[in-house]
């Protein structure tokens, strides 16, 4: 057993001071010191990108990065974006009406990435969605649905900005 | 008590159905989106330990010495199970075919890369791996086969050395005059095929939390498991626990289209907590294990096939013969793979006579699983191949060659050579509906251009059969035992009128949830939001077997609805009580008990239920005063497999036409999907959302399939791809949009007229997109015979013909 290691970081708004050891993942960090079980591990090598989360804002694979590497920034997982009041997010309504899930444990991954795009892009286009979906991995809907999705969910997010 | 079960959404007993047959939103999609739903690896227990275990890095070696002492003495390690506790606490794996089973670790041979030979249990993982390190294990390599063809000759190293052979299993089917029909023939096509291995990769991988209770010896497991009773008996011969000392509660999981696997990891953990005085112990399966050691691997085929067809392009014959790569044991129950191809041999088409040549071998590869679809995928891959191969030869356009072989609509029920029944069909209609979405002679003429100017475009048009709602009587002739598939639900309602289903499976991603309850609020005519649907552990829950074999949102349909009819007829027996009449005269409509024509005898299902359970005055003597039923439905009319294997199998068929353009870019031989189109007919769409989800993800599959994965091995039966970087997955680039058109000719056999759809369009997706690549090669004199079409072999491809 190697010397904790103390940090500091800020996830979905809440600071947490924490003890950790150096070789954790971040992944493993949120989900098993601080419960974040929202974040769900495909590959652990980073390919599939199902372990997606924001790190000072922007899209990181949290099964290749160390929770010690995250000492003093701001994270967002998939419990941030919406349902902790009963509400969800655009994004999220648009996956429901679009049936962009099946099974479920690729999507916050997804979420986490198209939440970061429209934030950047309002209102993308096709290539611009394939260009960042294009790291994430669904074996369950062939991805069309999520497609669907995207574009519906930077509608919703326009209006409700307009 | 005889149930009647509504055959269309029209018998149920609402004036118009608010929720079945609609696009129903998902009641499981909220807590999926905000990652609140529980899958294994967010389970805790108190005091649970986490297993990692050892694996041979050989295909095939002798353990010369294992010490596991330094492993032990480690901080934080609780257990360390190696073969011997195997030998002493456990039976080898149940296999298809059967005696083709190994123990959970081996102890003295190892037969696989990934085969395991110690297992730890620790405070954490990061500590159990750790104690892996300290494992010191000195293995003698042997001499291991990695080829099926290899391993039949008589100087090949066996696998499993007991069994004499690696032959699993040698069986010849012939159903019909077939020698008689190929020396009749005008024309004879033969053609070898092979498929690759691939498999099911879920984006979960499997896991699993055991507890082994010392005291009562009983097992619990908690787990990502698709089918928990069939699992749970798995682990009471394993264990030699009577079955009902196992209770297994699968956990709502991230997909497993066949290939969850899992019983190796499932045991040690097992076993594990036997040692570890019945602490609960947590074993996660990771990526890399998944691909080279877990459920992961399917279909390694090799096949040479034949078909005789008469001058009018009538196909009057056809011959498979397949060697199937089954890896180093069954316990994967891959055999049913190959045994399933006789639920739907003859695709849908009136071929009269067939032969299926099968040859199970071992070798030292990872042992095979089931994959979506389990068999016919590669078989019509290379039946569809066939069929264009003639038509080819005779000049005929391969859209009408099929036409002309179609079964057709007066034909059903149509009994196929291979003994299953088809339900009912219009093979023609779909074809129309798909080459009209298509396009399909302007399709051609763009070809026509496109080919003109240098490019190698190619169109492919296949149809294939997906049976649907899967009985074990199929899979007989590999020594699966059974007819029935029994699915169970019960409804409950409660003394204000809400209504619960309880069921024996957990959420996997196709919607079951939803469905109960679409079907029970158009039944009972409330909100959909009013039904709850729980899940049951194996102990609690009535007979189920879960998802699979596109069967569960047939069968669940059957034991809902069933379950309604019951509590239906005991409401009857007490609302003509209440309302001085007989029980034949009371209906339910609309959510309300009453007689018809007199509208103040009208009472609500709440009214009923609330009466039952609160007004024991009022109810009739020895009346059920529950207000709830449990029904098991089963497909009637299956039938004992006879001596060829025939039987009435599969109850549905569902049919599909795919239209695909590709082109091959010249220079790297790449395979580009530029038009994808497809008809299906699966009869009554229960919830039309979810079929779409369910094709458009299946075609995924097929895509991944025709052009991608892999699970590539050296020549020493090593395997080469043990990650996401080796391993193609297909990503939303390689996923074409589709366009889809629909026909619905209703089962007249089952509930509502609903056929199996889960497993849906890789069926007929690989065949297609193949048909497309070897359309495009065509002029070029050369044709891929091989799966996937990646691009180094279609590079190859079209650089021997420019040699």
């Amino acid at each position: 057993m190697t010397a904790l290691v103390q940090i500091q970081l800020t996830v979905n708004g809440t600071s947490h001071e924490a003890h950790v050891e150096p070789r954790t993942t971040l992944a493993d960090f949120l989900r098993s010191q601080l419960a974040l079980t929202g974040t769900h591990l495909g590959c652990e090598h980073g390919v599939c990108g199902i372990c997606t989360i924001l790190v000072d804002g922007r899209a990181v694979r949290s099964c290749l990065m160390l929770a010690v590497q995250a000492d003093g920034s701001e994270i967002m997982t998939v419990e941030g974006l919406g349902g902790a009041d009963g509400k969800l997010h655009p994004i999220q309504e648009a996956f429901i009406e679009e049936h962009g899930l099946q099974c479920g444990f690729c999507t916050p991954g997804f979420l986490i990435a198209i939440y970061e795009l429209l934030k950047d892009n309002p209102s993308p286009d096709d290539a611009e969605i394939l260009d960042v979906l294009g790291g994430q991995i669904c074996r369950c809907t062939g991805y069309q649905s999520i497609l669907r999705a995207v574009h519906s969910a930077a509608a919703k997010l326009g209006a409700a900005g307009a | 008590m005889t149930v009647e079960i509504p055959k269309s959404i029209e018998e149920l007993p609402t004036s118009e159905a608010r929720w079945v047959g609609k696009r129903t939103r998902r009641k499981e999609d909220a807590a999926l989106l905000t990652g609140r739903t529980r899958f294994i690896e967010d389970l805790v227990l108190p005091g649970m330990l986490h297993c990692a275990i050892l694996r041979s890095p050989f295909p095939h070696a002798r353990i010369a010495k294992l010490d596991t002492s330094e492993a032990s003495a480690q901080a934080g390690v609780v257990a360390v199970v190696t073969g011997e506790d195997a030998l002493r606490w456990s039976q080898p794996a149940a296999s298809a075919p059967e005696g083709w089973g190994t123990h959970c670790i081996a102890s003295e041979l190892v037969r696989f890369v990934g085969e395991p030979v110690a297992a730890v249990a620790a405070t954490s993982r990061y500590v159990a791996e750790d104690a892996l390190e300290r494992i010191i294990v000195d293995y003698e390599p042997l001499e291991a086969v990695g080829d099926p063809f290899a391993a039949m000759e008589a100087e090949s190293p066996l696998v499993i050395a007991e069994k004499g052979t690696n032959v699993m299993m040698q069986r010849l089917f012939t159903w019909g005059e077939v020698d008689q029909a190929f020396a009749d023939a005008a024309h004879v096509f033969t053609e070898k095929f092979r498929w690759n291995r691939l498999g099911a990769n879920p984006t979960e991988t499997f896991g699993a939390v055991c507890e082994w209770d010392p005291m009562n010896l009983e097992l619990t497991v908690h787990g990502s498991i698709q089918a928990p009773s069939f699992f749970a008996l798995g682990r009471a011969a394993t264990f030699g626990l009577p079955s009902n000392k196992v209770n297994v509660k699968s956990q709502a999981h991230g997909g497993s289209f066949g290939g969850k696997g899992g019983t190796r990891g499932t045991d040690i953990a097992c076993m594990l907590s036997r040692k570890a005085g019945g602490r609960p112990v947590k074993w996660i399966e990771d990526r890399m294990e998944y691909l080279t050691s877990g459920g992961s691997q399917a279909w390694d085929r090799h096949y040479e096939v034949s078909l005789a067809v008469a001058g009018d392009g009538q196909v009057t014959g056809l011959r498979v013969k397949l060697v199937d790569d089954q890896g180093a044991t069954g316990e994967g129950y891959a055999a049913i793979s190959a045994a399933k191809p006789l639920a739907a041999f003859t695709g849908p088409y009136t071929i009269p006579v067939a032969e299926y040549d099968l040859t199970l071998v071992a070798t030292n590869k990872l042992p095979a699983f089931p994959y979506r679809g389990f068999g016919p995928p590669p078989h019509f891959f290379v039946l569809e191949q066939m069929m264009d191969i003639a038509a080819r030869s005779l000049e005929i356009d391969p859209a009408e060659f099929r036409r002309r072989n179609f079964i057709q609509p007066d034909q059903f029920p149509f009994t196929i050579p291979s003994g299953n029944e088809y339900d009912s069909g219009n093979y023609e209609e779909v074809l129309d509906q798909a080459l009209s979405l298509a396009g399909y002679q302007e399709l051609r003429r763009e070809q026509a251009e496109a080919r003109e100017a240098g490019r190698i475009v190619g169109i492919g048009v296949a149809s294939a059969v997906e049976p649907g709602v899967f009985d074990w009587n199929a899979y007989r002739s590999v020594g699966v035992p059974g007819i029935g598939v029994p699915e169970g639900a019960t409804v409950s309602i409660d003394i204000l009128g809400m209504i619960t289903v309880r069921v024996g499976f957990s959420l996997e991603g196709q919607g079951q949830y939803t469905l109960a309850s679409q079907l029970v609020a158009d039944y009972f005519g409330t909100d959909i939001d009013a039904v709850r649907v729980v899940q049951l552990d194996t102990q609690s829950a009535p007979p189920s077997f879960g998802p699979g074999g596109s069967r569960l949102g047939v069968a669940i349909t059957g034991a809902v609805l069933g379950a309604c009819e019951r509590i239906r007829e005991k409401m009857c027996a007490v609302t003509a009580v209440l309302m001085q009449t007989e029980p034949d005269q009371i209906k339910l409509r609309d959510g309300k008990f009453g007689i018809p024509g007199v509208p103040e005898a009208s009472m609500t299902v709440a009214e009923v239920a609330g009466t039952m359970l609160a007004r024991s005055d009022l109810l009739p003597p020895g009346v059920d005063p529950r207000p709830e039923a449990t029904h098991v439905w089963t497909a009637a009319g299956r039938t004992e497999p006879d001596e060829q294997g025939r039987a009435k199998s599969y109850l549905t068929a569902a049919q599909a036409v795919h239209v695909v353009m590709v082109e091959i870019d010249r220079d790297t031989g790449f395979v580009e999907i530029l038009k994808y189109c497809l008809a299906d007919d699966c009869g009554t769409r229960l919830n039309p959302m979810v079929v779409q989800g369910q094709t458009e993800g299946s075609v995924a599959q097929g895509i991944g399939a025709a052009l991608f994965e892999e699970y590539v091995y050296d020549a020493d039966a090593q395997p080469l791809t043990a990650t996401f970087m080796d391993y193609l997955i297909p990503t939303i680039n390689e996923i074409p949009p589709t366009e889809k058109a629909e026909v619905v000719t209703p089962s007249p056999f089952t509930p509502l007229g609903a056929k199996g759809c889960g497993e849906g369009a890789i069926h007929t997706t690989p065949a297609a997109v193949m048909c497309a690549v070897n359309d495009a090669l065509a002029p070029l004199g050369t044709m891929a015979r091989e799966v996937p079409a990646a691009p180094n072999r279609v590079w190859n491809l079209i650089r021997a013909t420019q040699s």
